[in-house]
């Protein structure tokens, strides 16, 4: 019963209390709302250690093998590392091979320090992808000092199933490929979409006076290659696009390059960019066939959840799924609306201030759509995480 | 941490503690003044992830081990290749070196500059990696201490200026196995000789700083057989780290009740190599439960201001040793009576509470890196006819990247309280009545720390370090000035650390 200005009245209690808990339950999690993607998230496991064979550290890139071939299995989780096992960044020349039937890890690639017609010596980053055909192509951003002081413009490699490089692409288009690279993989034809993050880079001891920060570059790209496959040849570019350009760019004293790092494809054609440098999500819109480029493309999202966006992959339902820099959470957005519904701490070591700043970069969404791999760097590890059983 | 002393034996297990009747008021003077020389948690000898800032430098050469150097995590680098052949099995190797110079440039028994220093030595293999085992670690690590120790030679505190401060000495500290179980690995449990510092009690906050009361606490220190199981000793034992929710940890373990097989003088000469493996006498157990936030899963909504980190610890520990009396004999004398035997009365048993928070309280939105935190642990025992100190605390707040461009630097202020017992105070009264003569009663020690933590290079900090002690020793007698109390003291230093 409940008694309003000395009226007695007998009022149903139960539904007087759902109302006043729905009134009370947090927005997002009403049922008008859509659940995110990452709310059903809630299981995360550590699945390999990715410190490599010569004792490479710091996890970068991570590539689901899309099929069977030489060494690699379908589904096998290949990871590069960044640095060397003195933590030099840039001097990491390791591809791990993650094969989460069996657990076991195996050294994919190990390519020598210097390979001919790779400037500056071999650094591999986020910038890696596998195709169908069996061939890998990775990025390298190279140092010899550990900074930008001694960029190398680096090199696109080509590495057969075997984890041997075949190949190398160079160009005045080609310096520092830094973000993961967005596929389109047709088989016997193939688009990459790579971004440039080293154009003109100084040391991260040249600081803007205003900023504080190492100086930004705005002269970085995002190119488009598009390659045909001959039966059991390497790659051929028949075309280089750069479809974004103007970019900002900069070297950081502890992330060595600051820079468009996540590239995802969405189902329209739209290319999303991660633009770490402007704390921003631009759009490239029909990426794969425009001619021209797009310049900084359109801005989706900026800011909020958003620390230094790295890494990103698409979600079943079409989000994009982030990493951040600064701490250790991943951002799902949703690209249509420019909408950030939420985040979740994937990285929360408390080593860090936020908890899992720096740890996070590569992320890639799983073949079964249940959940997605990431790395720990401050753990050099491959993380899987998934919804609930 | 631990309680040693070169004229007096800590109350435990076999212990004769001094007939205060029998001995002359200097030498009990004395031995007041070394008593809880203690000991605690060194650095841990871990490169940092990401290199830091660094001058400008005309380093880039390839090629040799300097290739890189000031960006390296390792002075020596890859080691001329022992690393990367290590590393192939799964083993890694980590030898650092902690060297200090510390001296009181006001109060304290006689001023002066100590050198004293750590090497340690650290070597883990990785099960997964050398045999295919999933998340197994073993891991054996060793200590090389030399140079003098302040806090004797000048100080007399009780909570010691520096937690490398040890006997000269090169000994075995932990062996261990950890093997990870369960889904996510929510469960592990180590097995072997364990130095609790390195889990129990822990602050994150409190490890940035030099004196020993910030690593291993006061109260075990003190009252624990042979100071407990903590740098530079340690016990065999077994502890379970059980994860049941992604916020919530539970620790607890199972350890031989002293670190010595022998309570009777110095624990570090009784055990001087580190490898008696006592497994005999009480138990200690000890369980905490620690909740964090955020935790793996957290969610985070673009509608909400979300929380600043934080980790809170609460726990307990209870030792079966038998614990000698502060104050009575076995007859119920005090233990300063002429007719008294002069050998404590002893208890079966005794256990301690502590909690410890370490939490962020502001992080710069530009710059995520410049932090400040605040950490805070107390930590207490009502069985104060047993225990030397009943109550210690530890405060502090810590900035993180407290100057422009200087990323990986760490400023710290920090205090620490030790409160000596109602028993043992009520102790030093009898030795005044039953000598006739004035003798200072032991109350409560204090001292406060101010350190800051440059990253040279991600292989080398400099840390130069200022304490100030109030009350040292509680307020014990200055041997070297009969009739004073040790005064206050100004302690200033540098300590190095340098990862090799």
């Amino acid at each position: 019963m409940i008694r309003v200005r000395g009226i007695v009245r007998k009022v149903p209690v139960f539904p007087v209390i759902l109302i006043i808990a729905a009134a009370m339950f947090p927005r997002h999690l009403q049922a008008d709302e859509p659940r995110s993607y990452l709310e059903r998230i809630h299981r995360h496991a550590a699945r390999t250690s990715t410190i490599a064979e010569n004792g490479d550290t710091n996890p970068y890139a991570i590539v689901i093998a899309p099929v069977s071939v030489g060494r690699v299995q379908a589904g096998d989780i290949l990871v590069d590392n960044f640095n060397n096992l003195s933590n030099l960044q840039g001097t990491g020349t390791t591809i791990i091979d993650f094969n989460p039937s069996t657990k076991k890890t195996t050294l994919f690639a190990k390519l020598p320090q210097h390979l001919p017609q790779c400037p500056g010596g071999v650094g591999l980053t986020a910038a890696m992808t596998m195709l169908k055909s069996g061939w890998v192509i990775v990025g390298s951003t190279p140092s010899t000092d550990g900074t930008t002081r001694t960029l190398g413009p680096g090199a696109l490699i080509v590495l057969d199933a075997t984890g041997q490089p075949v190949e190398t692409w160079t160009g005045p288009d080609i310096n520092g490929p830094w973000g993961n690279i967005a596929t389109i993989d047709n088989g016997s034809t193939a688009t990459l979409f790579v971004s440039m993050a080293g154009f003109d880079v100084p040391g991260p001891e040249v600081r803007d006076p205003k900023t504080g920060f190492s100086v930004t570059v705005r002269k970085a790209t995002v190119l488009r290659l598009e390659l045909s496959i001959p039966e059991g040849k390497p790659p051929i570019i028949n075309s280089r696009t750069i479809v974004a350009s103007g970019l900002s760019q900069r070297a950081d004293k502890d992330a060595f390059l600051v820079g468009p790092t996540g590239l995802a494809l969405g189902a329209d054609g739209t290319l999303y960019v991660s633009d770490g440098a402007a704390n921003q999500i631009i759009a490239i819109p029909d990426a794969a066939t425009r001619a021209t480029g797009a310049g900084t493309g359109r801005v989706v999202t900026k800011g909020g959840l958003l620390q230094r966006p790295l890494a990103m992959d698409i979600a079943p339902n079409g989000h994009l799924l982030i990493c951040n820099a600064t701490n250790g959470q991943v951002v799902e957005l949703d690209p249509a609306t420019g909408r950030q519904l939420c985040a979740q701490w994937i990285d929360a070591d408390q080593a860090q201030s936020p908890p899992g700043n720096g740890d996070l970069f590569g992320i890639a969404v799983t073949p079964d759509g249940r959940g997605f791999y990431y790395v720990e760097d401050d753990m050099n590890t491959l993380m899987e995480a998934e919804a609930s059983r | 941490m631990n309680t040693r002393s070169l004229f007096f034996n800590r109350p435990g297990r076999g212990s004769r503690p001094a007939n205060l009747s029998h001995v002359p008021l200097a030498v009990l003077v004395v031995g007041l003044l070394s008593i809880a020389a203690a000991l605690a948690t060194p650095p841990t000898p871990v490169a940092p992830e990401e290199p830091p800032s660094t001058q400008p430098e005309s380093s880039g050469e390839t090629g040799g081990f300097l290739a890189g150097i000031s960006r390296s995590g390792y002075l020596l680098g890859d080691m001329w290749g022992l690393r990367p052949l290590l590393s192939k099995g799964g083993v890694s190797l980590n030898i650092s070196e902690t060297s200090e110079v510390l001296g009181n440039i006001t109060g304290g028994v006689r001023r002066g500059f100590d050198y004293d220093g750590l090497t340690q030595m650290n070597l883990q293999v990785d099960t997964q990696r050398a045999f295919n085992v999933h998340g197994g670690t073993f891991n054996i690590s060793g200590l090389q201490i030399h140079g003098r120790d302040l806090s004797t030679d000048n100080l007399g505190t009780l909570q010691t200026a520096s937690g490398i401060e040890a006997d000269r000495s090169t000994r075995l500290w932990e062996l261990w196995y950890q093997q990870k179980f369960l889904d996510e690995d929510r469960l592990d449990v180590k097995i072997g000789q364990q130095s609790l510092d390195q889990e129990f009690m822990d602050s994150q906050g409190a490890a940035l700083f030099v004196n020993t009361m910030f690593g291993w606490p006061m109260v075990p220190s003190a009252d624990l057989p042979g100071g407990g199981p903590a740098y530079p000793l340690s016990a065999l034992g077994v502890r379970a780290r059980l994860r049941p929710t992604d916020s919530l940890t539970f620790l607890a373990g199972v350890f031989n009740g002293s670190p010595v097989a022998n309570n009777t003088g110095d624990p570090q000469q009784q055990n001087p190599s580190g490898t008696s493996f006592p497994l005999s006498g009480g138990v200690l157990v000890i369980a905490e439960m620690q909740y964090a936030y955020p935790a793996l899963g957290t969610m985070v909504y673009a509608d909400e201001s979300p929380a600043l980190s934080g980790v809170y610890r609460l726990g307990a520990w209870y030792d079966s040793e038998s614990f000698a009396d502060q104050r009575f004999d076995d007859t119920g004398l005090p233990l300063a009576d002429p007719a008294g035997t002069g050998i404590a009365a002893t208890h079966g048993g005794d256990y301690g509470i502590y909690g410890v928070a370490d939490q962020m309280i502001w992080h710069s939105e530009d710059d995520p890196d410049h932090a400040l935190s605040v950490f805070a642990r107390v930590m207490g025992t009502p069985q104060d006819d047993r225990n030397l100190i009943d109550f210690s605390l530890n405060l502090g707040f810590t900035l993180h990247d407290p100057i422009p461009q200087r990323d990986d630097d760490t400023l710290g202020i920090g205090m620490g309280v030790a409160k000596v017992s109602g028993q043992a105070s009520d102790a030093d009264r009898d030795v005044g009545f039953f000598t006739g003569s004035l003798f200072p009663v032991r109350g409560t020690e204090t001292f406060v720390e101010v350190t800051y933590q440059y990253q040279f290079t991600p292989w080398c900090q400099l840390q130069p370090d200022f304490q100030y002690v109030f009350n040292p020793g509680g307020g014990i007698l200055n041997p070297a000035s009969p009739g004073n109390r040790v005064k206050n003291e100004a302690v200033i230093g540098m300590r190095v650390n340098i990862f090799f």
